[in-house]
């Protein structure tokens, strides 16, 4: 049990630990000097201050909104050029592949078993 | 210079129907082949493809409307028309499971000891990790539609901060049910109690995973600037999918997991 002489009272009373240990609390309540007043920040410019702007990334959507819009006649699966061209072949090679694969396995499961 | 006097949208020429279609017919012919031989080579051959048809398909509609500007209000009209008809026909889908529970339910069969739930099958109690996952789900729909407002107020970190949770949740609610299948005491294969219940709130979690993705598809084009305070369809289209998978939740939930117990 812990005990302090209560400020209302004026009388001994209970009291936690924590005030025992430090009755006037662990933070200093009033600073020793006051702290430098700031009246203005010099402006930033919106694309220096990085806080909203740059949350995440940049906006590169204009950038690719020109990509897209050249009018080299690509229809818009192949727009972006080799990338495009590579996974639009392995697609359709496994397309192509896939239908031969699978009648050739359908015309196997057609054939009748022979009888035991 | 003009290269159209109309505001609607004429594709060009894709490959992806063709390559869909195709997908579709390897994975079923796959599906008997794997019955009938043991080999899941066509089936996998045809997932692949699925895959690889989405990822180019949908880009391509990402390309169209953000990179080129083909989204008009004419055109969005329509993609919400066609959002909505989708979700409708998803509704009825969930519609027939529905009916088998309820047919069922309603008049057990004597080989069920005619009571529900049928004799020997001990329901899950609604009370405990069902009624979080319902908690779970209606949490995520605020915190969807407080991405919403973010969105039409230009908060983009809010926006990414709130999405990213709603994500979570949609996660959290996956593996929460994932632990539920493990644990519960009866299977699909226990009578109609069995394959009702699994079937309807399987298909549900399927969905679920397929909104959670749809959701992270637009958190990754919020986070890249795709979506503007006035034109972000992509990310109400995904907030009404999510929408519904509460709601079909909530249905699940008051009738096989409340009443049926």
């Amino acid at each position: 049990m812990y005990y302090k002489v209560s400020g209302v009272t004026g009388k001994l009373t209970g009291a936690t630990a924590a005030s025992a240990y430090s009755p006037q609390g662990l933070k200093a309540t009033v600073p020793s000097q006051a702290p430098p007043m700031i009246f203005a920040v010099p402006t930033k410019v919106v694309s220096e201050t990085g806080s909203v702007a740059h949350y995440m990334g940049i906006n590169k959507v204009p950038e690719l909104q020109k990509i897209f819009q050249k009018t080299d006649g690509a229809p818009v699966h192949l727009k972006r050029g080799v990338m495009d061209k590579m996974l639009y072949r392995s697609t359709m090679g496994l397309t192509i592949g896939g239908t031969l694969y699978c009648l050739m396995a359908l015309y196997i499961a057609a054939q009748p078993r022979k009888p035991q | 210079m003009a290269h159209q006097a109309h505001a609607y949208h004429m594709v060009d020429p894709s490959p992806w129907p063709l390559t869909g279609a195709i997908a579709a017919l390897l994975m079923t012919s796959g599906l008997a082949v794997w019955f009938h031989f043991h080999s899941t080579t066509l089936m996998t051959l045809g997932l692949i493809l699925l895959l690889l048809t989405m990822h180019q398909w949908w880009r391509d509609i990402i390309r169209e409307g953000t990179f080129q500007g083909h989204h008009t209000p004419p055109v969005q009209k329509g993609l919400r028309y066609g959002m909505i008809l989708f979700i409708t026909s998803e509704v009825f889908f969930f519609l027939g499971f529905f009916w088998a529970f309820y047919h069922s339910s309603l008049a057990p069969t004597p080989e069920l000891g005619g009571c529900w739930p049928p004799t020997g099958i001990t329901p899950l109690d609604p009370f405990e990790v069902p009624l979080l996952n319902t908690a779970v789900l209606l949490a995520s729909g605020v915190t969807v539609t407080w991405t919403h407002h973010s969105i039409m107020e230009g908060e983009r970190k809010q926006a990414i901060q709130s999405l990213t949770l709603t994500i979570l949740l949609g996660l959290y609610f996956t593996a929460l049910q994932a632990m539920e299948y493990y644990e519960a005491p009866f299977t699909i294969a226990d009578g109609v109690y069995g394959s009702t219940f699994f079937v309807a709130t399987g298909f549900h979690g399927l969905h679920v995973i397929i909104g959670s993705t749809f959701l992270a598809v637009c958190l990754l084009r919020q986070i890249q600037y795709h979506f503007t305070s006035e034109h972000h369809f992509g990310f109400e289209a995904a907030a009404w999918y999510w929408h519904f998978v509460d709601v079909v939740w909530l249905f699940l939930y008051v009738s096989i997991y409340w009443w049926g117990s």
